[in-house]
């Protein structure tokens, strides 16, 4: 599965930047997210309840930041575990571009699901994630306060 | 003669024998809810089992931890490899002679494995505790593609037997390689190919797929402490066996083991092989005293219960530029999945896939099979056909379609100079069978009458000039198949399963009133065998169909038989029920002369009575045989009258069939509609026409299903992508068309009553006819598109489309 966004946030670059490594901020916004907890700078863990269809899952999992182009760009790669509802890896470039006081952040993840996640969910993985990305926009930008201009 | 008497035809009529398209005895109770399926089977304290299955498709199994499983109330074991060990159970021997894991055992090899089983006081209990057992799995590298399995660096999957250079069938020459089964002669079959006039080559791949039965797989197993007795509720097509090696492999003597078929909702290959499941319930059974039950769910069923076909078929044929064929090639690629589990007989790794030569007289042919193993779910059985032989008949079936367009010749044309014909049988065929008998051109002939061939391939050419001019966006397909099946597993000579010989039985009590039972060592799953095992029998005895009961299933009361599957039900304990119906008649016609006053000699049955010859007026009807068997002193005679056969055929039969499909494909949609399909089935003596018929629809429905969508698909990752029937294809009344049925009646000559098998014949015919309609469709429209994979679903075909410049 590939998504690929483009989302304007009325804040600029360095605020937004600073947002995306703040794992209270991240907590926040990620849909039902119960953990996060930042072990350095580069790596996450976190605890994440999903449904996807008839399939609720409780993943757990840990996610490595690349941030060796930041602020104007960065990479994660990721995956998570779980149980009998599957598994889920990938990876996302993420690029933050300043526009006067705004910032045009877009990104690029392709994701893999496994297991009976897979099985049952295919055909709503996609619509499924974007839901879940334009939620987590919305509440980051409301984090932010601004809002996101889509 | 007493004018109110009935007349012979009228005796004849009033049995309801064969030949009668008598109604099926079993609907009464199926129609209205009545029937007896594993899960109707409800015991007191009864438990539940549920499998915690494996996500991924190839990964270590670090740890297992079902504390928080146990403390969920209800639930009142979880068992995994390490309980099953000390009881040497963690694996079990497959039909094929490799061994599977019944629950992961240090690894997990597909997706949906079984990993543990929890046992539970309510099935929904036990479903929510699954997901309370956490398995810590380390993912290792996945095997999907079987091309890939003998590559540097490909992942090693069955690291118990990696280091085994000999296997079950022979030389392995790699850690991912099962076996290499050659049938024919290989050097000569390379120097044809080598000198002929014209080869087609042609790669054909016979998607995986799986028998989905309606039903799905499920048991009850219930042990007996006190007495030591194990009875053992399945869906079974193989109850006998089951027993066998229930009894082998748990310790527990035969006699001490029952096993009983119930009513089966379907089978077609699936409910053959033993499964993880019946394991662990008797496990279960033992070990907490009480009945358990474990029923599949469809996900379970289509992800972790035996699939069907996965061959990879590479062929070469030579023909003479008459259009005369010279010689047949074939390399299979098997993909057997994590264990080779394939459900044949154990001489025949690739089943009888060497009946690829199909309906035609190949003089030299060679046949390699590769079994290899890959990520995916463990099978291989006879889906609907007998063991491989759909494969097969695919295979040759677009061979010579290939082969019809290097010639640029018509391919039925081409049929009809390469059938075997009338006079040749019995014919032995270059990869080792005896046809018994056969009539092809006959059959050939009256199929392309009733549908008029020339009128179809002419509105097919004005077709493809009307595309051409814009005019029409569908094209037309006519879909040919002339199929010869080999049913009726089989001799012992060269049938066993497991070192089981291949036999079937029947035994018959006629009670002292004149009506009957008899009981078989095969298990109806909808085929019907309550009512056409009592025709065949009515027809032998003398009795009323109406009067005699059929039974199956039960190990403690039935004779021993190897089951239901690869059609031969009928070829084998068909012909075991005229035999001990003949052995009745025997000892009836002593009785007869008795109470007749006459010679043994002198008297000669007349359908449903012994007469004496010459004075018809005289006679003794099987009733009153029976009632003098049973209650008068007949000198030298013993009472009662009994039989029972075990019947080892000489031979296999050779069912044969002429099928033809009539599709419009809009190529841009994709979509198809079936205009016409004609079926013409030879089964050799027809027993219930309108049972044939119905075998016929359902077949062809589940031929169509294959053909043009349903398939068991996995990604990248060995997840499976069609575990439910969202994905997998299962035709309603709303995909299926009209069928118009034919026959013609070629007898078998070896089988007492003539009698075939039919009911796998229209998915061994079918799948080629409606492949070959789509494939046909394209002929016109690529001068090097000779083929298009299965299944041809809308997607597929559109994109066909695509490739052919169809959309330009």
């Amino acid at each position: 599965m590939e998504l690929k966004d483009e989302v304007r946030i009325a804040a600029p670059r360095e605020q937004v930047y600073a947002a995306l490594n703040d794992p209270e901020i991240l907590k926040k916004c990620i849909p039902g997210c119960e953990e996060l907890i930042k072990h350095s700078d580069t790596e996450l863990e976190a605890k994440v309840t999903l449904k996807i269809g008839p399939v609720k899952a409780r993943f757990s999992g840990n996610v490595v930041l690349d941030p060796t182009q930041a602020p104007d760009s960065f990479s994660l790669q990721g995956e998570g575990n779980g149980g009998v509802a599957g598994f889920a890896k990938g990876g996302a470039d993420v690029g933050l571009a300043e526009d006067g006081d705004e910032t045009v952040l877009t990104y690029q993840a392709k994701a893999a699901i496994g297991g009976k996640l897979a099985q049952l969910g295919s055909r709503l993985v996609t619509s499924t994630s974007r839901k879940l990305a334009a939620k987590f926009f919305a509440s980051f930008a409301k984090e932010l306060n601004a809002d996101p201009v889509v | 003669m007493n004018e109110m008497s009935p007349t012979k035809s009228e005796r004849a009529a009033a049995l309801k024998g064969l030949g009668t398209s008598r109604k099926r005895v079993e609907d009464s109770r199926f129609t209205q809810g009545k029937g007896n399926y594993i899960d109707d089977i409800k015991m007191p304290g009864m438990l539940f089992g549920d499998f915690v299955r494996s996500p991924y498709a190839h990964a270590r199994v670090k740890s297992i931890n079902a504390e928080r499983a146990l403390e969920m109330p209800g639930v009142i074991a979880v068992l995994t490899a390490a309980d099953l060990e000390p009881l040497s159970l963690h694996w079990m021997p497959t039909l094929a002679g490799d061994k599977q894991m019944v629950l992961a055992d240090g690894k997990v090899l597909f997706q949906g494995q079984e990993v543990a089983f929890v046992v539970a006081e309510d099935r929904y209990i036990a479903a929510d505790a699954i997901e309370l057992v956490e398995v810590d799995y380390e993912e290792l590298p996945v095997l999907i593609d079987p091309m890939k399995a003998e590559e540097d660096g490909a992942p090693i999957l069955r690291e118990d037997i990696a280091d085994q250079k000999t296997g079950a069938h022979g030389a392995r020459r790699h850690p991912n390689h099962i076996f290499t089964w050659e049938q024919g002669e290989k050097e000569a079959t390379e120097a044809v190919l080598s000198g002929a006039d014209v080869v087609a080559e042609e790669t054909v791949y016979y998607h995986r797929t799986h028998p989905c039965p309606l039903e799905t797989c499920g048991c009850v197993a219930s042990m007996d402490k006190v007495n030591g007795k194990l009875t053992l509720y399945g869906t079974f097509q193989a109850p006998h066996v089951v027993r066998t090696v229930a009894s082998l492999l748990s310790g527990i003597a035969e006699h001490n083991i029952r096993v009983i078929s119930p009513d089966i909702g379907g089978g077609f290959g699936n409910k053959v092989g033993v499964y993880p499941g019946y394991v662990c319930s008797i496990v279960a059974s033992i070990v907490t005293g009480v009945p358990v039950k474990w029923v599949e769910d469809r996900m379970d069923n289509l992800m972790a219960t035996a699939f069907a076909r996965d061959y990879w078929m590479t062929g070469k044929i030579a023909a003479t530029k008459e259009g005369k064929i010279t010689g047949l090639w074939c390399h299979t690629i098997a993909d057997h999945g994590a264990f080779d589990a394939c459900a044949d007989p154990t001489k025949f790794p690739a089943g009888f896939m060497n009946i690829c030569t199909g309906s035609y007289d190949i003089p030299t042919a060679y046949l390699a099979v590769d079994g290899i193993y890959t990520n995916k779910a463990p099978g291989g059985v006879a889906y609907r056909c007998s063991f491989r032989v759909t494969e097969a008949a695919y295979f040759i079936e677009r061979m010579i379609e290939v082969l019809a367009i290097k010639l640029d010749m018509d391919a039925g044309e081409l049929r009809k100079i390469n059938f075997i014909k009338k006079d040749q049988f019995p014919y032995n065929s270059a990869l080792g069978w005896e046809f018994d008998s056969g009539d092809y051109h006959t059959a050939w002939d009256k199929a392309m009458q009733a549908v008029d061939y020339d009128g179809l391939r002419k509105e097919q050419a004005e077709r493809v000039e009307a595309f051409k001019t814009g005019e029409t966006r569908k094209m037309m397909g006519i879909g040919l198949a002339h199929f010869t099946e080999i049913v009726g597993a089989g001799p012992m000579k060269n049938c066993d399963i497991l070192g089981m010989g291949m036999f079937d039985s029947c035994e018959i009590r006629i009670h002292p009133t004149g009506s009957a039972i008899a009981r078989l060592g095969t298990i109806s799953q909808g085929q019907g065998h309550a009512t056409t095992f009592a025709q065949i029998l009515a027809s032998e005895i003398g009795i009323s169909a109406d009067d005699i009961t059929i039974e199956e299933g039960d190990t403690d009361t039935a004779p021993y038989g190897l089951g239901t599957y690869g059609s031969r039900s009928t070829p084998v304990a068909g012909a075991a029920t005229a035999m001990a119906g003949r052995k009745i008649r025997a000892k009836a016609q002593m009785i007869a002369a008795y109470l007749l006053e006459v010679h043994d000699n002198d008297i000669e049955w007349d359908v449903d009575r012994f007469v004496v010859k010459g004075a018809e007026e005289r006679f003794k009807t099987m009733k009153e045989v029976a009632y003098a068997a049973y209650n008068q002193e007949i000198p030298g005679v013993e009472p009662g009258l009994e039989a029972v056969s075990y019947y080892d055929p000489p031979n296999m039969t050779y069912p044969f069939g002429a099928y033809v499909c009539v599709m419009d494909i809009d190529v841009d949609t994709g979509e198809h509609e079936i205009r016409k399909f004609y079926a013409l089935d030879d089964c050799g003596t027809r027993i219930n026409p309108m049972i044939i018929e119905g075998q016929v629809h359902g077949g062809l429905t589940e031929a169509l299903a294959i053909a043009m969508g349903q398939e068991i698909a996995y990604d990248d990752m060995g997840t499976h992508k069609t575990s439910t029937l969202m994905d997998f294809f299962i035709p309603t009344a709303w995909e299926t068309p009209h069928y118009l049925t034919d026959f013609t009646e070629t007898p078998s000559p070896h089988h007492p009553i003539g009698a075939k098998g039919v009911g796998e014949s229209p998915n061994v015919g079918g799948v080629p006819a409606f492949s070959n309609a789509v494939n046909d469709a394209f002929r016109a429209f690529g001068v090097d598109h000779t083929h298009t994979n299965m299944p041809h679903d809308h997607w597929r075909i559109w994109k066909t489309a695509k490739d052919l410049g169809m959309h330009d």
